[in-house]
């Protein structure tokens, strides 16, 4: 009886020992490592890519970057134009962004958390705020032009029309980062505010928007970081005009980096191959220092309840 | 100029009247419980009571000052010159009106010089009154506001009623965004439709809106060759790149990697989602174009056009891989363990489990990221306006040029001509088919992966 159990599982260990098995444990395996490889060949590819545009803009840029080319404006000779007032406009229209956007956004985002009813129109405004997030962006350019620019005669152009602009595009982006940074935030701190007689508004302004606020600036910085490198509505609106003299308000009009940087790439001398390139590291150390910094707000405030 | 100086004033006023009705509350605060509201609350109180109603002032005097000053105008002596034609009546007022703006303007029509200095006196008169107007306002609201600060008086539930309407009305933003956007969208495409039969444009497949005239506007608005351009770049070829890369990448991150390896490829993966479009539009035309020009050109093709669909479309993949691998991610984890530790258990290697268990499981998940890579990749634009050229091209060959249909929003809304023609107005149809493709992929999409969620929980 046990004899034969024996044997049994001798011809069992027999069966896996054959050439044949070897063969195909060792074909099982290779395709393992294959699929690995592909894998790993997939992200390594992806990266080179990147690797590749971020060298080739810094060879072509890096030697035009000067003094001279970050306090220059727009010109038509190569050599004498720059980007200060380009990044003044960029920085103009981010100004009127953020000062639309993060407020609204802000207080959008403690109503829904916080305070709305469960009620039909507040499910027609979350249905709007996540459609809104994902309509492409020249949309809101159609909306900005429509609107602002052809219904209530505000200046084309100009840094205040951009910004408006790009706060609707914005908005959506705060709400929902704002959201889900003060669901993060535990029920047991408003329990505890209540308990000792706060009432509900004081609960949300006084502890939980505190704690929620690291969050809601990541992701404010996330969402203005896409806002500077937008660039389709605000051709939409006109921001492509020739402007020699740095914006002095946020009615004048003005072009903005990402717009430099495309109106620089139509133009025909070669010039303006250096140009164009330097005003994309420009912009992308612009990006990085935004992103940068969200990154650190979020590793040094975060905390895990 | 002066209304705008006045809104200053009103918020100093608000800034005193906080300081002073705080003040008083204090010294009516007699001991434990003597207060309904903290002194705080008084002044927030008073604030508003100066800053709503002077606001609202400003707002009505902005609105009927125009016809104010041009009623004044008109009743000017220097008026009485001015054509009767209603039209170049209109254009020498606001002429008048730029100058008293700008005095260093040259007049184009010396009846505008004459009339400029009359607006710039009913201007300055009727800002004035508007000035004392709001400021009057602001007082008299700051006035009973603070009469009201007493002891028992509910401050707190005053303002934190007045705070929940603010919070009301920026959470109704997002849908007066939307309004807008339906509303202007759907009024300008509604004009162009007036001009061109919908079936026409939605049919036709001739596209030269520069060459429209005359009777058969219809013929030269036939939109199929965008569409087929913005499907063939957008949800053809850029998808070719990202779904096999971004899921590979996603299997590799999520199976593969140690947690190290992870932490860092992750960020650096998501640094290619950051870069702006304008980069890459850029980077698709100065290196990628020619390269596959040059190809083609290898290939036996005469004169290959430098501009090309396979370059915006493998650029723009490349922009998605992200997207795409942080869908499959999502998917991918939402996928119970026990599923692939049954797989393992039974014996098959980790690359069998993640092809015949993990993948067709997640596969719900993995569609709806894909349907969401293609909503954003045929809203992309800048990509397509440096990269794929303008030529409206029905044609399946990657090298040929080729348009799409955020390229000829651009194209019709950037050149100088009136607004209400029918080429502009043809931009408003396009954003119309735009926005209304991606919202429904979006709502599909979005749906899906609610209800593949569900299915595992």
């Amino acid at each position: 009886m046990s004899n034969a159990r024996l044997s049994g599982a001798a011809q069992g260990n027999a069966r896996w020992q054959t050439p044949e098995a070897a063969r195909r444990i060792a074909r099982r395996n290779a395709a393992e490592r294959r699929f690995k490889l592909i894998g790993l060949g997939a992200i390594v590819l992806s990266l080179a890519f990147l690797a590749l545009l971020l060298v080739i803009m810094l060879k072509n840029g890096l030697s035009g970057l000067d003094w001279s080319f970050l306090t220059g404006s727009d010109s038509t000779d190569p050599d004498v134009a720059g980007v200060w007032g380009a990044t003044k406009g960029s920085l103009l229209t981010m100004l009127v962004t953020l000062l639309l956007s993060f407020p609204m956004g802000v207080l959008a985002a403690i109503y829904l958390e916080e305070f709305a009813p469960k009620a039909r129109w507040i499910e027609w405004v979350e249905v709007s705020i996540n459609n809104l997030a994902a309509v492409p962006s020249i949309i809101f350019g159609l909306l900005g032009l429509a609107v602002f620019i052809n219904t209530l005669g505000m200046p084309r152009s100009s840094p205040l029309v951009g910004g408006l602009t790009l706060a609707l595009m914005t908005m959506p982006v705060i709400v929902i980062s704002g959201r889900n940074a003060i669901k993060a935030v535990p029920p047991s701190i408003r329990d505890a505010a209540l308990a000792i007689g706060a009432s509900k508004m004081q609960t949300v302004f006084h502890h939980v928007l505190p704690l929620a606020l690291p969050g809601i600036l990541t992701g404010t910085i996330i969402g203005m970081a896409r806002a500077l490198g937008e660039t389709a509505p605000l051709l939409m609106i006109g921001m492509r005009a020739f402007v020699v003299t740095p914006p002095g308000g946020i009615t004048d009009p003005s072009s903005v980096l990402p717009m430099q940087i495309f109106l620089w790439s139509d133009e025909i001398d070669s010039g303006f191959v250096q140009n164009t390139s330097a005003a994309i590291i420009v912009l992308l150390v612009f990006l990085l220092a935004m992103n940068g910094l969200a990154i650190y707000l979020r590793n040094k405030f975060e905390v895990r309840w | 100029m002066i209304l705008t100086g006045v809104l200053l004033a009103v918020l100093g006023l608000g800034f005193v009247g906080w300081f002073a009705a705080r003040g008083r509350a204090r010294l009516l605060h007699t001991g434990r419980g003597s207060l309904h509201s903290m002194p705080s609350y008084h002044g927030w109180h008073v604030v508003l009571w100066i800053v709503i109603p002077a606001l609202l002032a400003w707002a009505a005097w902005s609105a009927i000052m125009p016809g104010l000053v041009d009623g004044a105008v008109m009743a000017d002596p220097a008026a009485a010159q001015l054509p009767a034609d209603a039209m170049s009546r209109a254009a020498v007022v606001s002429e008048a009106k730029a100058i008293a703006q700008n005095p260093d303007q040259a007049a184009f029509n010396p009846l505008a010089q004459t009339l400029a200095e009359p607006v710039r006196a009913a201007h300055q008169r009727f800002g004035l009154i508007g000035a004392l107007l709001v400021v009057i306002v602001a007082l008299a609201g700051g006035g009973w506001a603070f009469t009201k600060v007493r002891a028992n008086y509910p401050a707190r539930t005053r303002v934190e009623r007045a705070v929940m309407g603010v919070l009301l009305l920026a959470s109704l933003m997002a849908i007066l965004t939307t309004f807008g956007i339906v509303a202007s969208l759907v009024f300008e495409a509604g004009m162009f439709f007036k001009d061109v039969s919908p079936i026409d444009f939605l049919l036709g497949t001739h596209w030269s809106p520069g060459s429209a005239r005359g009777d058969n506007l219809g013929e030269s608005f036939g939109a199929v060759p965008l569409f087929w351009g913005t499907i063939y770049i957008g949800a053809i070829i850029a998808m070719v790149v990202a779904i096999p890369l971004g899921l590979m990448s996603a299997v590799y991150l999520t199976q593969y990697a140690t947690p190290t390896i992870r932490k860092w490829l992750k960020p650096v993966l998501e640094i290619l989602a950051g870069i702006p479009t304008v980069v890459y539009g850029y980077f698709a035309a100065l290196t990628v174009a020619p390269i596959f020009r040059d190809f083609a050109a290898s290939l036996g093709m005469a004169n290959p056009s430098t501009e090309s669909a396979l370059a915006a479309g493998v650029v723009m993949g490349v922009m998605i891989i992200p997207f795409v691998s942080s869908m499959a991610d999502d998917a991918l984890a939402a996928v119970p363990r026990a599923m692939s530790d049954g797989s393992l258990a039974l014996g098959a290697t980790k690359s069998e489990t993640i092809k015949k268990v993990l993948l067709p499981a997640a596969l719900p998940g993995i569609v709806a990221g894909v349907m969401l890579a293609i909503s954003r990749a045929i809203g992309e634009t800048m990509i397509v306006v440096m990269a794929a050229g303008a030529a409206a091209n029905l044609s399946a060959n990657p090298f040929a040029s080729m348009t799409t249909v955020t390229y000829q929003i651009v194209q019709m809304l950037t050149g100088d001509q009136e607004f209400n023609s029918p080429k502009t107005l043809s931009a408003f149809a396009l954003g119309l088919v735009l926005f209304i493709v991606t919202l429904v992929l979006n709502i599909i999409a979005l749906r899906v992966v609610k209800r593949f969620r569900e299915a595992y929980e």
